[in-house]
């Protein structure tokens, strides 16, 4: 039970910190400035985009989700509360015609999306290394938005796969919360850097021209020059910080 | 891969009657009350979402939507739960090396209730609920147009964009492409599915704004509705009965606490 | 008086560096059947969007020179007063679909929604842009359920139902089969018929031939011939810039290397090339054509 008191504050600080930026973002027009016809006619398609993929990836039984290829793409060229909005109705939209279990992780593809554009606007979705950080910068905010709601939704086991690997750490005898953390932060980067990496590359196919329509399509303006090194060093480091991390979280938690 | 546009079953009855707004409070004040009221608040309030579908006459599309989504979510949910969760001192039984105690048992049966009428009583709404309606009512209400755009369009491009996904995979399938064998061989078989079905609805974007936009969508005057969504006396009533009822399960949890 | 008034205007696209327009005068009077011809990649796409407000408001880029349709200026008007004004229907009817609707009814009530226009006044304007297209029987369907041609035909009525002053038409058949383009050919005719401003864009010279009351060619981005559809149509002009040309035209002057067509105008139509061909003394086939 105090696990859940500790989550509805958890919950509550976060409301109140969204609530700021959404107040700070309309008055100074930025949000405004995202949504254009463009903006508003992309949102459906993406949502498709990203169930369609989720479903076909079902079909080849990959061990990754791939279910925000279109959120991702809608954050980057449109901007974060954009992509913010895609993710979260992506997951109300599920939730009314495919499973209502989707409901609950809006939060998750929410910050996706809008992790995704913070990520864009400052230049990294250029070329593949900066992609990959992007993917795993993603997966850091899904982690930390995604163990409170498994926890005071689903109690910690939900019905997705990767909930195996959860029972399995419980019964190794970590807490509940670390257990959570810790699955999310072995499934989450794999997938995030996965997702990224393919909705980069479904820009890098877009015309420049047809970019330019988006609200932020210079986001995805290739950076020329680089070399597959920096792609394998990006990935390289990128595991340590996972392997790091799932030896670091436990005493976090526990502390 | 479900094909459905959306769950809704178009017959008449008390609740297909009720203004949408009202079913719309009726789920969040099952769920606000079910998550956080009082703890046995959960289990009542999923019989009382569980007979409220009967009344919709959807039984038959709602007792398929029970047995496909909603059980077997819930059955898994219960068992690993009860299994795995740490803790507990009252053993039930023994599952192999796992102890199922009585506490966790208890916490799992709570936990699946709140699902169970988070998913369930959403899903009442949408049998018995038509989009388009739901929109207009809600745009009606002061919900920005766009977004009720964004929600019908996407339950009319969803069905279209996965027919075209089972045509690309048969297509590619028919062509040798490997979509079953290795993990590699299928991680591959990514690209040639993707690439074709992305790439099209992409560049129907900008066409479809343009007809949009020709059609007046970022007119700044104010809009006007094709329907009339009925808003009676009798849903006043049962959504200010809601809200009370709501902040009483608020006060109950406060109280008992 | 000119509804449409396009002075020496010049643009380019955004990231581009050849200008889709260049120095393009154009007046259209009210009430007039305006035809613009050319080959793929001309500009007939970017003229239209221009008329239609849609160049430079929507696809930003750089527009040198005066736009002015229907009393609005492109400099100071906005999108969704232009729009107001001015119809737009172009090549494929799927993407024309607004995606908002479930029915065809719901889909052309769409804009009128969008512009506020009461409840009673709308229903009674659906229902007669709706027979006035033919569509009527269709007021029920889905619009994804559609054929081609009368998801094309929705197209049009979805923009005809919000009473344009000057319809915009980029290539509406181009896309459709026979039937179906023969149904939308149909639609227009009647707009034009019933005194409103159009120009259209298209392809079938056989059919501007007998309908258009004057007839525009775009090579390049410029407007290289303006004047009656059977003076442009026959130009030699069109034939070096690799023109599609009515096949009447083309026989006819095959017909007069031969010494079979005796008349001082080619032919664009059917008609006028049977009377031209039976004006024809002595016609009797002397075969001069080299065998090949």
């Amino acid at each position: 039970m105090e696990v859940i008191t500790q989550n509805v504050v958890y919950f509550i600080v976060v409301l109140a910190i969204m609530v700021l930026l959404f107040v700070w973002a309309y008055l100074t027009g930025r949000m405004q400035k995202e949504f254009t016809t463009m903006t508003w006619v992309l949102i459906p398609v993406a949502i498709a985009i990203n169930l369609t993929i989720g479903q076909i990836v079902l079909v080849l039984k990959l061990p990754v989700y791939l279910d925000s290829i279109g959120t991702v793409l809608v954050g980057v060229i449109c901007g974060p509360w954009a992509g913010a909005l895609t993710g979260a109705l992506s997951n109300i939209i599920a939730g009314i015609i495919l499973d209502p279990g989707w409901f609950p992780w809006f939060p998750v593809a929410a910050v996706i999306g809008a992790t995704a554009g913070v990520m864009a606007n400052i230049g990294y979705f250029k070329n593949w290394w900066k992609v990959v950080v992007t993917g795993f910068i993603i997966a850091v905010a899904a982690t930390i938005v995604g163990t409170p709601i498994s926890i005071l939704i689903f109690g910690g086991i939900s019905a997705s796969g990767s909930s195996i690997i959860t029972a399995f750490l419980l019964e190794t005898g970590r807490s509940l919360m670390t257990a959570v953390l810790t699955t999310n932060f072995i499934a989450e980067p794999v997938d995030k850097i996965a997702t990224s990496l393919l909705a980069f590359a479904i820009l890098d196919g877009l015309s420049a021209r047809y970019l330019t329509r988006f609200p932020r399509g210079e986001n995805a303006a290739v950076e020329k020059g680089q070399q597959q090194v920096q792609l394998i060093i990006a990935l390289v480091v990128v595991a340590l910080l996972i392997l790091f991390g799932i030896y670091v979280l436990p005493s976090i938690t526990s502390g | 891969m479900s094909l459905n546009r959306s769950f809704f079953v178009p017959i008449d009855s008390p609740l297909h009657r009720l203004n949408p707004l009202t079913k719309l409070t009726f789920v969040f004040a099952m769920i606000i009350s079910a998550f956080l009221s009082v703890p046995d608040m959960a289990p009542a309030l999923a019989v009382l979402v569980l007979l409220t579908g009967f009344i919709g006459k959807v039984q038959r599309q709602y007792r398929t939507v029970l047995l496909k989504l909603i059980l077997p979510a819930i059955l898994f949910m219960f068992v690993m739960q009860s299994v795995f969760l740490p803790g507990g001192e009252t053993i039930l039984i023994q599952v192999g090396r796992f102890d199922v105690a009585r506490e966790n048992v208890r916490a799992a049966f709570l936990t699946v209730s709140r699902v169970f009428v988070m998913v369930s009583s959403f899903a009442i709404l949408l049998l018995t609920t038509h989009p388009s309606k739901l929109m207009a009512d809600l745009t009606r209400r002061g919900l920005p147009p766009q977004l009720a755009y964004v929600i019908i369009s996407t339950l009319q491009i969803l069905p279209q964009m996965q027919a075209k996904a089972q045509t690309i995979l048969s297509a590619q399938r028919s062509r040798g492409l490997d979509t079953e064998s290795t993990f590699l061989k299928r991680v591959r078989a990514i690209v040639p599915l993707v690439g074709p079905l992305v790439f099209g609805s992409l560049v129907e974007v900008e066409e479809r704004a343009i007809a949009i936009e020709a059609r007046g969508f970022t007119s700044p005057r104010a809009k006007t509705f094709l329907y009339e969504v009925p808003d009676t006396r009798a849903d006043r009533l049962i959504r200010w009965t809601l809200v009370i009822f709501t902040l009483l399960s608020l006060a109950a949890r406060i109280w008992l606490s | 008086m000119a509804i449409v008034n396009l002075h020496n205007v010049t643009y380019k696209y955004p990231l581009t560096e050849t200008p889709a327009l260049q120095n393009v005068n154009l007046r259209v009077k009210e009430g007039e059947f305006v035809a613009i011809i050319g080959r793929n990649g001309a500009g007939k796409s970017t003229l239209c969007y221009t008329l239609a407000g849609f160049v430079p408001h929507f696809f930003k880029g750089e527009l040198t020179g005066s736009v002015e349709v229907a009393g609005m200026d492109a400099s100071k008007s906005h999108l969704h007063e232009w729009v107001l004004n001015v119809g737009l229907v172009f090549q494929n009817p799927f993407n024309q679909i607004s995606g908002a609707k479930y029915t065809v009814f719901e889909e052309i009530a769409f804009g009128l929604e969008n512009i506020g226009v009461p409840r009673d006044e709308m229903k009674v304007r659906v229902e007669e842009a709706m027979r006035l297209t033919g569509i009527s029987d269709l007021a029920d369907r889905s619009p994804y359920s559609l054929s081609g041609g009368q998801q094309q035909r929705v197209a049009l009525t979805s923009i005809l139902v919000m009473q344009p002053k000057v319809l915009v038409l980029d290539e509406p058949t181009s896309q459709l089969d026979p039937i179906g383009a023969r149904e939308v050919f149909g639609v227009i005719r009647t707009m034009a018929e019933q005194g409103m401003t159009v120009v259209l864009a298209e392809h079938k010279v056989e059919w501007i031939a007998r309908f258009a009351d004057r007839v525009v060619a775009l090579h390049e981005g410029k407007i290289i011939l303006d004047g009656t559809p059977r003076e442009v149509l026959t130009s030699d002009l069109l034939l070096d810039k690799g023109f599609g040309i009515s096949r009447y035209t083309s026989a006819a002057r095959k017909a007069r290397e031969l010494g079979l067509w005796r008349q001082e105008q080619l032919p664009v139509t059917l008609e006028e090339a049977a009377e031209g061909f039976a004006l024809t003394p002595n016609a009797s086939p002397k075969r001069r054509c080299e065998s090949k």
